[in-house]
């Protein structure tokens, strides 16, 4: 729809800082291009003119509102080619991201300590690319050029770097060439896939997670392109939000396929975070997989313990979008059940209108949780110092 | 009853606003200019707290009935009377407050007055 009225205004002053000796821990935080052709200087000859002349071939999803980012930020960018289509990756009518704009919109307003660059999710389509050369080397130019414009300038600002599932040497390449960076601190995958993670097809790709100790970041989104399946199990929705609520399909077959392939007795050092696919989901998947466990083990005994042992051991959980549940003490319960002291970690989703602020996103906590949620769990996986954490230079 | 001038009437056209800060703390309001009528909106969302004056204008979307009924009307009135808050989302009644998407729910609004070509905001304290 034409927005009716004046261009938005931001307000001044207008900030609601966390206490200061808290530290936060964001495990999603969005970066973006302005357009796709910013990727041409890291793309071989070959696919730059493959950019140009095809495309990038993302897909996306159909009905995803037009205003995706929040519109209270700064940096908005009005004066740029309005014809470049939504889902094409770059989305020229928002903002003009940079390393400044994150810092002045995010993480000083509100004390971010780690900030973990996740890529923007318009170009997660990779991972349902049909020509899986193309989508690896996406990722590469897309680690290359967030090398160049935003790290090793801010000591907050740290990357999951971005690979192809599709193609599992591809992606170990990928991988072996950026893990010794100081800020590589995890791998990126779409949750949009073929087959479930915890599939044999993946375990090269796992194999090199472990090796490096990258934890593995699994967003939701991606496909669009040939290799992905619907939606939900049960066809194409026909608007966003329905689509938001088979999220948890994706994030509960991804973990059970985990577990259930002995993914983790393979490689018992592997950390596998699920963020953006909701929450509550995880407690059917530790309750209902033990009860099954017990009456249907047989078919994989090589499953030594409880599902759910190896759910709270190796999976995490992104906590955006939090749930408002009904009744405020429902919150406190669910964070009980879901072992959120041990599986939940804090993400924001910045610059994304639905995103949580870390003020408002949880009542109260008991210190111990929130540090847990907040921080700590985060920084376990990510294996980052806490002291290193909070002596981070503020602003 | 305690009255400020917010701004000139000429500042605020139609379909325009005016973020006024501070306004009984630092949130501040939003001034607005609604098809010649204004009104003043507090700036921080019921909700989650977000700048909600800084969000996009729309309108009241409806339909009578769901549309694989044959011969139901979709429509959209009021364009420029909601506010739409840029976190999450939620609309509101510009003119009353009142949150179209939880009836529990309002932001403050207080009482503009137009006195020659001042914007006037009155309220209690």
């Amino acid at each position: 729809m034409r927005q009716i009225g004046s261009t938005p205004v931001t307000a001044p002053g207008w900030t609601a800082k966390p206490k200061d000796g808290i530290a936060i821990v964001d495990c999603d935080v969005h970066h973006n291009f302005r357009h796709p052709t910013q990727l041409l200087p890291y793309l071989s000859k070959f696919y730059q003119e493959h950019l140009l002349d095809q495309g990038l071939h993302l897909g996306g999803y159909p009905n995803i509102p037009i205003r995706s980012n929040r519109v209270d930020l700064k940096g908005r960018v009005e004066d740029a080619v309005e014809t470049t289509p939504k889902n094409s990756g770059g989305d020229p009518r928002d903002f003009n991201f940079t390393l400044a704009f994150l810092q002045e919109e995010h993480l000083n307003v509100w004390n971010i300590d780690v900030a973990l660059l996740t890529g923007p999710p318009p170009f997660y389509g990779y991972s349902g690319l049909p020509d899986p050369d193309w989508a690896a080397a996406l990722c590469r130019a897309f680690n290359d050029w967030t090398i160049e414009h935003w790290l090793e300038r801010d000591a907050r600002v740290v990357n999951a770097i971005l690979i192809s599932p599709s193609d599992p040497p591809q992606a170990v390449a990928e991988i072996n060439r950026l893990a010794d960076r100081k800020d590589t601190v995890a791998v990126m995958v779409p949750m949009g896939t073929s087959r479930p993670f915890g599939n044999r097809f993946y375990h090269p790709i796992w194999a090199a997670c472990e090796e490096h100790g990258l934890p593995v970041v699994s967003h939701i989104g991606g496909g669009g392109g040939a290799t992905r399946n619907t939606p939900t199990p049960v066809g194409h929705p026909t608007y966003y939000m329905e689509s938001r609520m088979s999220r948890p399909y994706f994030a509960s077959s991804h973990a059970t396929s985990l577990i259930c392939e002995g993914v983790f007795e393979k490689f018992p050092n592997l950390k596998f975070a699920l963020i953006e696919a909701q929450q509550m989901w995880a407690v059917p998947v530790m309750w209902h997989l033990d009860t099954d466990w017990k009456a249907l083990r047989d078919q994989t005994p090589w499953l030594k313990r409880l599902p759910s042992e190896y759910f709270r051991e190796h999976i995490r959980i992104g906590s955006q979008p939090m749930h408002e549940p009904e009744k405020p003490e429902q919150m406190y319960q669910m964070l009980e059940m879901l072992h959120a002291d041990e599986t939940l970690i804090f993400c924001s989703d910045f610059p994304h209108f639905d995103w949580n602020d870390p003020v408002t996103v949880f009542p109260k906590l008991p210190e111990d949780l929130h540090q847990r949620i907040f921080a700590q769990n985060a920084l376990d996986i990510l294996r980052l110092d806490l002291e290193e954490a909070n002596g981070s230079p503020k602003p | 009853m305690a009255r400020v001038v917010v701004g000139k009437v000429s500042e605020i056209p139609p379909g325009g606003r005016k973020i006024v800060v501070p306004f009984r703390g630092k949130a501040g309001i939003g001034v607005f200019n609604v098809g010649g009528t204004f009104y003043a909106v507090r700036n921080i969302c019921p909700h989650k707290r977000g700048p909600l004056c800084t969000g996009e204008l729309t309108g009241r979307f409806a339909a009578d009935a769901p549309p694989s009924l044959q011969g139901t009307m979709l429509s959209v009135d009021g364009l420029g009377e909601i506010l739409r808050c840029p976190w999450h989302q939620w609309t509101f009644d510009i003119a009353t407050g009142q949150c179209l998407v939880d009836e529990t729910l309002r932001v403050a609004t207080y009482p503009v007055q137009i006195e020659g070509d001042d914007v006037v905001v009155e309220y209690d304290g």
